[in-house]
């Protein structure tokens, strides 16, 4: 490396961490959204991967964690010897076990709702706006239309019609989710195409699937990059407000949004409320994470971009 | 279209005294100006030279109070009528930039709002601030009521408005600051040589071409009768035949109005053209002052010397046009001594140890270089 | 573009955007399904399968030559109409406003046809979504012009914190959270035992703090007692109910409040840092007017195009904020038709919702393009 290279990395390195110093928040950010990550990880080794299919009626809606005091008159206290720290739920599982064991659950599906959104979003939408006319015209109009539906609302009537299975309610908040990418995805390849260096790859014969796919796709993908850093939090949110509103496949499933719901429904939330506040919390972190993550990472991108 | 022009020529409008300042960046501190001392008569342009990134704009800025956050004035003064803006709080400051000092932009399309009738963006000034331009508006309001009474002698009514408004006490309605500016700004319009006034007034600034934009914004700028009128590479933007008539009409204000004019830019060209005197600056330093003439025909500073033989010229074809060697330095270690030395091909010793101080050569002409003394 | 050409041009579209939407939506609810979910509100205990099969017949959902109910049930060539026979038949009723029956329980005095269920519940949604957007722009706007003029300094980083909060909660559990605190921790006594501060749950209440204990009746013009209270001159009633109001409505803001004040904080400083806000402040203009005459013109442009984004939200949210708060509108409604396969109510729900948000952005557009002079369309 000489002495020009040592400046320029020096210098980006500098205002890398002037950026971090001044958004101290997106370190909190890259810090939640990695630790969840990394939690779902090891998440076998801490709770036994079947521990939710166990109930203990006996141990239900109790609560013995002497460091908080939740001042609700008739609160159920677990028996002593094993102290569980963030209570028992209906099944009287261990809270925070059942937790645990949802990470993975939870963040395995919002990463393969994002990631398959992104996919095939990002190709649709970059193969309308490079091939125009009544392509372009074509995928506009489908995507008018799936944004006229709320993301809720959408989610309810297919979730009505598919098996109550993780798969199939995955695929529906997928189909309500790629909209978004392709729409996207076509503004910026719609800026890229206008550039000069794609004129000059065509003259060399380049073909179009290389062009978009090589060029043009690499060039302008980090705002979307960006995007899908924050909708993890956002279909997590949603998918766990789908299962809250009782669509889950098993009552006893191991989810965030699942686990509020049987905290709803099954016990009374005025007498045992860490069963629905600490799943929440837990889906607010991860959100949160991610977030951050994404904020931060545009604003690392973007003002330097302009600069 | 002030009272008297010529009276008040000669006096100096602007001074500028030993004027450092430096920039917080992340990448360290960057010594943008390091003692600028600058004076601009009225009735004067004073033709501002340099390099990009030489400190021009940001001498401007300052004088306009319109710094950044990170920016620091470590000395110095900026006399605008014998008040120094630099020690003025910031309501005052606001107001002498609304009414001594108005400024001319480089990108009209940039500097135009663009979704507010340019008529609006003329008249705010003076609407929103009746109080400091008071004496103006009445001014024109007088103008208008001489205008009646010429035209109709026996007009009772005007005569006794206009009667009224000589007293302290005289009244002035929103309403009436709004009509009374729009006619100013009608006025000003025609002195820019816009065709069509009433009808621009009520245009959006993308309706118009780059030139008529330009002659807008300095429309805007003297129709608040400043003191110093800054105007900042106003002919950068635009083409060259549109360039030539936006000098012609500075050339023609000139002799018609009597602010001093700071015109900033890197053109040589325009400088012989418009000014009548001129500054050279480098890298944070004036290194060299004159009259327009005197520096073209007598440069002294090897910088100076460097910016002539760079120009091509027709009556030099054969002669080899030659560049300045090295760089623009780095301000955050700027060299020691004459900012100058390491391009320069007479630096001696001396040049990296002192900061050369300006020297009166001959009158009116002064360099700032140690082959001249000091 | 004129305008006018602009407006009929989007309104052709929405036509065909929201015929699509019927179509998908009758294809995904009568297509994948069982064929006898459609009779499932009509059907009495006391039907024999001749008179089930017959009803299949009056509904247009078997032909008339299926042999029994059992081929129906069994998807028995030739026994069902076509999908797009369905469709029309079910477009025809529907402009004449029939929709059919349904098997939700009206609200008191109410009947069970799908459109009166229907239109008995909006009116409570109604109230909910209109709070909530009133409490975003009233909330988010001056957030984002703050946290915009005063960049990177303390204000600046509690409201972006605050945003960023209020993304990632998940509102249904700060339902329950804000129950739990305005409820039953902060407490009032009042004749005798505590009383929470605010109610949670239900439109109206009159067991809180701060409700007047015997509103009175209004009469019922729009089907939400906010302004059925307001147009009926019953100052208690509409206290009660906008009481009543401001937990859900909050709540279901708090997300659209976020997103918000986030786009018009980077518009804001976007607008900020151009060359117009120069000039104006060396025209010596007031640092009051610069931001709110020069930059808040131009940065409220990107914000109005995500209004209609934030209606979409809205409307998504109000589903969960009516099962938490026990909010007897059409998206807690929508919940059970579609635990309980209730096609006629869905339909009619997504209907409506589409037509809602096709309008709004409709409507949005129309202002932005009046809003900004360059955009001649």
């Amino acid at each position: 490396m000489d002495i020009e290279e040592q400046k320029r990395r020096r210098s980006e390195l500098r205002y890398v961490l002037h950026l971090l110093r001044r958004n101290p928040l997106v370190l909190l950010g890259s810090a939640l959204a990695i630790g969840s990550v990394l939690l779902a990880l090891v998440s076998p080794l801490l709770v036994p991967a079947n521990a939710w299919k166990i109930s203990n009626f006996e141990i239900q809606n109790c609560w013995n964690n002497s460091l908080f005091n939740w001042h609700i008159a008739n609160i159920a206290t677990c028996p002593a010897g094993k102290v569980y720290p963030l209570g028992t739920d209906f099944y009287g599982r261990d809270l925070w076990s059942m937790i645990v064991v949802s990470l993975p659950t939870d963040l395995t599906i919002a990463f393969e709702i994002v990631g398959a959104a992104f996919i095939i979003g990002v190709t649709l939408g970059a193969v309308a706006a490079y091939a125009g006319g009544i392509i372009d015209e074509g995928v506009l109009r489908v995507t008018d239309i799936f944004f006229a539906f709320p993301v809720l609302s959408f989610a309810i009537v297919l979730a009505t019609v598919v098996e109550r299975t993780f798969f199939w309610l995955t695929v529906a908040v997928l189909v309500i989710w790629w909209p978004t990418y392709v729409r996207l995805s076509r503004s910026q390849i719609l800026g890229e195409k206008e550039k000069p260096y794609v004129e000059a790859l065509r003259a060399m014969g380049a073909g179009r699937i290389r062009i978009i796919f090589r060029h043009l796709i690499p060039n302008s993908i980090y705002p979307v990059l960006v995007q899908a850093t924050l909708d993890v939090g956002g279909v997590i949110l949603t998918f766990a407000g789908l299962m809250f509103l009782g669509f889950s496949p098993l009552p006893q499933i191991p989810e965030l949004g699942n686990l509020v719901n049987i905290g709803i429904s099954k016990s009374s939330f005025v007498t045992a409320p860490w069963v629905v506040i600490f799943p929440g919390l837990a889906i607010l972190l991860i959100a949160l994470g991610f977030n951050l993550l994404g904020d931060g990472i545009r604003d690392i991108l973007d003002p330097r971009l302009r600069r | 279209m002030t009272t008297t022009p010529n009276q008040s020529r000669g006096a100096e409008a602007l001074r500028i005294s030993n004027l450092r300042l430096i920039f917080h960046t992340y990448a360290g501190d960057v010594k943008a100006l390091d003692g600028i001392e600058l004076d601009v008569s009225k009735g004067e342009i004073l033709g501002l030279v340099g390099e990009s990134g030489c400190g021009k704009s940001v001498t401007a800025l300052a004088i306009a109070g319109l710094l950044p956050e990170n920016a620091e004035v470590i000395s110095g003064s900026v006399l605008v009528d014998g008040r120094d803006l630099l020690h003025m709080d910031k309501n005052e400051v606001r107001r002498a930039r609304s009414k001594d000092i108005a400024f001319v932009f480089q990108d009209p399309m940039t500097y135009l709002n663009p979704v507010i009738s340019i008529g609006s963006q003329l008249t705010e000034t003076l609407t929103d601030d009746r109080k400091t331009h008071r004496s103006m508006l009445l001014e024109t309001k007088a103008r208008e009521l001489d205008a009646r009474i010429r035209a109709d002698p026996s007009d009772s009514k005007a005569v006794a408005e206009k009667a009224r408004i000589g007293m302290p006490d005289a009244k002035l309605g929103g309403r009436e600051a709004k009509r009374l500016a729009r006619l100013k700004a009608i006025e000003y319009l025609k002195l820019v040589r816009l065709p069509e006034p009433e009808r621009i007034f009520k245009m959006y600034p993308f309706e118009l071409s780059g030139g008529m934009r330009q002659r807008v914004m300095i429309a805007m700028a003297l129709m608040r009768d400043p003191k110093v009128l800054l105007a900042d590479e106003i002919t950068t933007a635009l083409d060259v035949t549109v360039q030539a008539q936006i000098l012609e009409l500075l050339k023609v204000l000139r002799d018609e109005i009597d602010a001093a004019i700071v015109l900033i830019t890197h053109d040589l060209a325009i400088v012989s053209e418009v000014c009548d005197r001129v500054a050279v600056m480098y890298a944070g330093n004036i290194v060299e002052v004159s009259s327009v003439e005197e520096l073209f025909a007598n440069p002294q500073h090897p910088y100076t010397r460097g910016l002539m033989a760079a120009i091509p010229r027709p009556d030099r074809a054969s002669i080899k046009l030659e560049s300045i060697a090295g760089s623009v330095p780095d301000l955050i270690f700027p060299p020691s001594g004459c900012r100058f030395h390491p391009r320069c091909p007479k630096a001696f010793d001396r040049c990296t140890q002192v900061k050369p101080p300006m020297v009166e050569t001959k009158k009116g002409h002064e360099v700032a270089c140690l082959l001249y003394g000091g | 573009m004129k305008l006018y050409e602009y407006v009929i041009r989007r309104l052709i579209l929405a036509v065909f955007v929201l015929l699509s939407v019927s179509i998908i939506v009758f294809w995904l609810l009568r297509g994948p399904l069982p064929p006898e979910t459609a009779l499932a509100p009509y059907i009495t205990p006391k039907m024999g399968p001749l008179e089930k099969l017959q009803l299949a017949r009056t509904l247009g959902v078997a032909t008339a030559s299926c042999p029994s109910f059992s081929a129906f049930t069994s998807r028995a060539a030739g026994c069902i109409v076509p999908l797009y026979q369905q469709y029309f038949s079910w477009l025809w009723t529907a402009l004449h406003g029939n929709f059919g029956y349904t098997f939700l329980p009206g609200l008191a005095g109410t009947g069970t046809t799908t459109w009166q269920v229907f239109s008995g519940r909006f009116g409570y949604t109604a109230e909910l979504a209109i709070g909530g957007s009133v409490l975003t722009i009233l909330i988010a706007l001056p957030l984002g012009i703050l946290s915009a003029t005063h960049n990177n300094k303390v204000p600046d980083h509690l409201s972006r914190l605050f945003a960023l909060l209020g993304y990632s909660v998940p509102i249904f559990v700060l339902g329950y959270l804000f129950q739990l605190v305005f409820g039953l921790y902060i407490t009032v006594p009042l004749n005798g035992h505590a009383l929470g501060l605010l109610p949670i749950s239900g439109p109206l209440t009159t067991n809180c703090a701060i409700c007047v204990a015997n509103p009175g009746t209004v009469h019922s013009y729009t089907g939400a007692p906010l302004f059925d209270g307001l147009l009926s001159g019953n100052p208690a009633y509409f206290w009660d109910s906008l009481v009543a109001l401001f937990l859900p409505a909050f709540t279901l803001a708090v997300t659209t409040i976020a997103a918000l004040t986030r786009v018009l904080r980077s518009s804001m400083l976007e607008a900020l840092r151009q060359d117009y806000v120069l000039l104006a402040r060396s025209k010596g203009l007031r640092e009051r007017v610069v931001i709110y005459r020069h930059a808040l013109r131009n940065a409220l442009l990107p914000a109005v195009t995500i209004a209609g984004l934030i209606v979409a939200t809205l409307f998504g949210g109000v589903v969960l904020i009516e099962i938490v708060f026990a909010w007897p509108g059409i998206g807690a409604a929508a919940v059970s038709a579609s635990l309980n396969f209730d096609v006629n109510f869905l339909e009619l729900y997504i209907l409506v919702t589409a037509l809602i948000l096709v309008v709004t952005n409709l409507f949005v557009d129309i202002i932005y393009a009046k809003l900004d002079p360059r955009i001649r369309y």
